[in-house]
């Protein structure tokens, strides 16, 4: 474990690091998540895409559907996420050039494991969203319809929608960025020859 | 040495299999699915019982399901004051615009802007409308209409297809018939008289001095090239011959225009018998460039609030084709090269020149003058006159070189060449056609394809509904050397004339834009309020899916209220209405729209209002109360 700690990136796996920090900052401009909903009388589609920073698509139009059920209204300044991941998304991708610039192990390993914590405090936080907006439902609602939580990624039918859900291209590089992370840390150490 | 072979067996058994895959998949693509939808035939297809030219005629006329029509055709809608939208070729009616008359439909006549632009008129004559034009052909940007009966022009913004300008009344001008038909690159459209009378408007002249005192002229309308916002350039006085049709020249002989005119005897009584004395009257031919530059160079008086100039003060600018014989329209072909005289009382049209018409001009051949207007030599500028058959009424172009006339007396369409002009084909029109309209068929740039022929009587073509018929359209093929009628389509009183144009020059929009800017809008349901102003109440009033705020409205009997209504659901084809029992108001907010309605709280009592346009699954829960409380 010592040793491990004590290795160094090799070029490679510098290189890695570099592009991991590359996917994650290239991730602020895509959707991170999406939800397409379908419907006959929406043939122009019905969508809904979460950035780091914010909301996308036609929250509006979504909302206004919504109220039917009772479901509160879905707005930016109701995520304190969308304020300060642009920011934690940042440091991670500092933390990820600084250790490819120093070819630390040691660091590397903290900075993959402040970025894995991230991602998956992300994801319970799409959960925990996705869970409140589907069980807090207005008793007075026109539309009466048993809670639920939609699926993070999949499929869900709702009157007359089906709902599309998934990751986004924003999504997926966080994860590739991870990835790399893990093989470089993986396949491309060297020990220091003293 | 057999594991070999069976190799190459089953390799040259996997190639094919690929190969076949391959040209499958490229035939699809080399041969696509008809877009356009019905424009192509297969006439070799047959069922037992139905003629081949039934099937070629449904199947080129049928747009299935989900498929849109290749081209818009524009109708006038006559004395309705309207507008009808059809899809070509399915000839499915898409809308109806009201321009010159209320609608409650739509809240037009209603709401404070539409209110204002009908400037007290109820009803409007729409005669002939005319799409905006760019080096002579459609742009896809504005339609303009006339109104004949109260000397008012309209202009249809294509983006919303709903007016955006009302210009009139025109002063001094009577009965602008021969209107409208753009420059070709709409500098102008000009409008001319058909009725003669004395002017300002309210100047009382006898009868007995109608050749002196009664006037016709022409009004150039300007257009501003940006934003399409019409004025009234100048106007030139003309005799009061009634002028009937108008077109601008193009391409060869742009800077032109040419009116027809029909009562040359100056009758004013029977003009039925009186102004069909003459052989020929007069196509008037203006060089409207020369009048503009007279105008712009101080020529001119005010009548009416109106710049006028007459055509002694600028020589060289107006002369006289005699032409047969009280003529209809007039036409210029794509080339601009010839006129066409559409005879009316004379069986042929006559096809002039402008080439010839030049070498008059510029030798000065003329044959005499009235009033002052030189007459250019009848029979140096005639080229043709070709024997369309009886009543000829209106000429359009197609792209292989051919005009089509309708001659309504005879009931007939007649297809003739523009190089030998002989006439090569025709069909009868049931009953009676009077414009007829092809794919951008008065352009520099005709498409051919589809011919519509307006038809002023239908007598038994269609189910019967008592005396009153309606018109009827008869959709015409022209992609085969015969041409053929390929349906029959009613339509309400009355389209005169009509324009087609390709679908892909309209660029519209679907959703109002948000613009917190605008008077009255308000797109929160927080700064939706009821604000008081003495005995003035404004209303500033949210709708959406399926309610509005606020939904209880109290004023006091006699209080003068101002409504707004802003629609904030920026959803596609989602419009609310708004309708006050029994206050007779009804108006529509679009996708984003802000409306505005005026009225006084006259009647004291409880009046229920709600969402006229079904909106939503809770449409019928979507309304309100206005109270207006009794006076002490």
């Amino acid at each position: 474990m010592q040793d491990f700690l004590k290795s160094r990136l090799t070029p490679v796996g510098r290189v890695l690091f570099v592009l991991a920090a590359l996917a994650i900052l290239i991730s602020l401009f895509f959707p991170l998540w999406y939800l397409n909903l379908e419907a006959t009388m929406y043939p122009e589609g019905l969508s809904m895409e979460v950035y780091a920073n914010k909301i996308g698509g036609r929250i509006d139009i979504i909302n206004n559907l919504n109220h039917y059920i009772g479901m509160k209204e879905i707005s930016e300044a109701d995520f304190p996420e969308l304020t300060f991941m642009p920011y934690v998304v940042g440091l991670v991708a500092l933390l990820i050039l600084l250790s490819a610039g120093l070819g630390r192990v040691d660091i590397a390993v903290v900075t993959l494991g402040l970025a894995s914590v991230g991602g998956m405090l992300g994801i319970y936080r799409l959960w925990y969203w996705l869970h409140l907006y589907g069980t807090d439902l207005d008793p007075k609602a026109a539309i009466k319809i048993p809670p639920f939580t939609p699926p993070m990624i999949g499929k869900n039918q709702l009157a007359n929608f089906t709902t599309y859900t998934g990751f986004g291209i924003g999504g997926y590089l966080l994860i590739l960025g991870i990835l790399l992370l893990l093989i470089a840390l993986w396949r491309f150490r060297e020990c220091d020859a003293k | 040495m057999q594991n070999g072979t069976f190799k190459v067996i089953a390799l040259s058994l996997a190639g094919l299999l690929v190969g076949l895959i391959l040209a499958v998949f490229l035939s699809a693509q080399l041969s696509p699915r008809d877009e356009a939808g019905g424009s192509k035939a297969v006439p070799s297809i047959s069922r037992a019982g139905v003629s081949d030219d039934i099937l070629d005629a449904a199947l080129k006329t049928y747009v299935p399901p989900g498929k849109h029509d290749e081209y818009y055709m524009v109708a006038s809608g006559g004395h309705s004051g309207h507008i009808f939208v059809y899809g070509v070729p399915s000839m499915r009616r898409i809308r109806t615009i009201p321009v010159f008359t209320p609608d409650s439909a739509i809240g037009w006549g209603w709401t404070a802007e539409s209110k204002e632009m009908l400037g007290g008129f109820t009803w409007g004559d729409v005669h002939h409308p005319s799409f905006s034009e760019t080096g002579g052909d459609y742009d896809g940007r504005w339609l303009f209409v006339n109104d004949n009966a109260n000397s008012r022009v309209a202009r249809i913004d294509l983006d919303s297809w709903t007016v955006g300008q009302i210009l009139g009344p025109v002063p001094n001008i009577y009965g602008p018939h021969g209107a409208v038909f753009v420059t070709p690159n709409t500098e102008y459209f000009m409008m001319a008289s058909r009725f003669a009378g004395p002017i300002p408007f309210g100047t009382y002249a006898e009868i007995e001095k109608f050749s002196e005192e009664y006037k016709c002229n022409v009004s150039a309308i300007g257009i501003d090239p940006l934003t399409g916002e019409m004025e009234l350039s100048w106007q030139m006085l003309l005799p009061p011959w009634s002028f009937d049709l108008s077109d601008a020249g193009k391409l060869v002989s742009d800077g032109w225009m040419f009116l027809t005119s029909y009562n040359t005897e100056e009758a004013y009584e029977l003009l039925e018998v009186n102004a069909s004395q003459r052989e020929r009257d007069y196509i008037l031919a203006i060089n409207w460039r020369m009048v503009e530059e007279a105008v712009a160079g101080g020529k001119y008086t005010i009548i009416g609030g109106a710049k006028v100039i007459e055509p002694t003060d600028v020589p060289g600018a107006v002369y006289l084709i005699p032409c047969a014989k009280s003529p209809h329209g007039v036409d210029v072909t794509p080339d601009g090269k010839y006129i066409v005289g559409n005879g009316k009382l004379a069986p042929f049209v006559t096809v002039f020149s402008f080439e010839k018409f030049m070498e008059c001009v510029n030798n000065g051949d003329f044959e005499g003058e009235e009033r002052g207007m030189p007459i250019v030599n009848y029979d140096k500028v005639r080229v043709a006159e070709v024997e369309v058959g009886l009543g000829p009424l209106h000429t359009q172009f197609d792209d292989q070189g051919y005009a089509y006339t309708t001659l309504f007396v005879e009931s007939a369409v007649a297809k003739w060449n523009l190089e030998t002009f002989e006439v090569v084909d025709k069909v009868q029109a049931h009953y009676c056609p009077g414009h007829l309209v092809a794919a951008h068929g008065d352009t520099v740039n005709p498409h051919g394809k589809y011919l519509v022929s307006l038809n002023k009587l239908a007598k038994d073509k269609f189910l019967s509904v008592g005396p009153s018929h309606p018109e009827a359209m008869q959709l015409i093929d022209l992609t085969s050397p015969r041409m053929k009628v390929l349906m029959d389509v009613p339509v309400d009183p009355e389209p005169h004339f009509a324009q087609m144009i390709h679908r892909d020059l309209i660029k519209t929009f679907k959703v109002y834009p948000k613009d917190e800017s605008q008077p009255g809008a308000v797109y929160k349901k927080e700064d939706a309020r009821i604000e008081r102003d003495g005995n003035h109440v404004t209303v500033y009033m949210m709708s959406f899916r399926s309610r509005y705020y606020p939904d209880i409205v109290e004023v006091n009997e006699g209080d003068h209220v101002t409504w707004y209504v802003t629609n904030t659901d920026f959803d596609d084809d989602i419009t609310h209405g708004f309708g006050i029992c029994l206050y007779d108001i009804n108006i529509e907010a679009q996708p984003g729209q802000t409306q505005k309605v005026e009225f006084v709280a006259d009647k004291p009592g409880v009046w229920p209002f709600y969402c006229t346009n079904f909106c939503s699954a809770l449409h019928q829960e979507m309304q309100g109360f206005l109270l207006v409380k009794p006076k002490q």
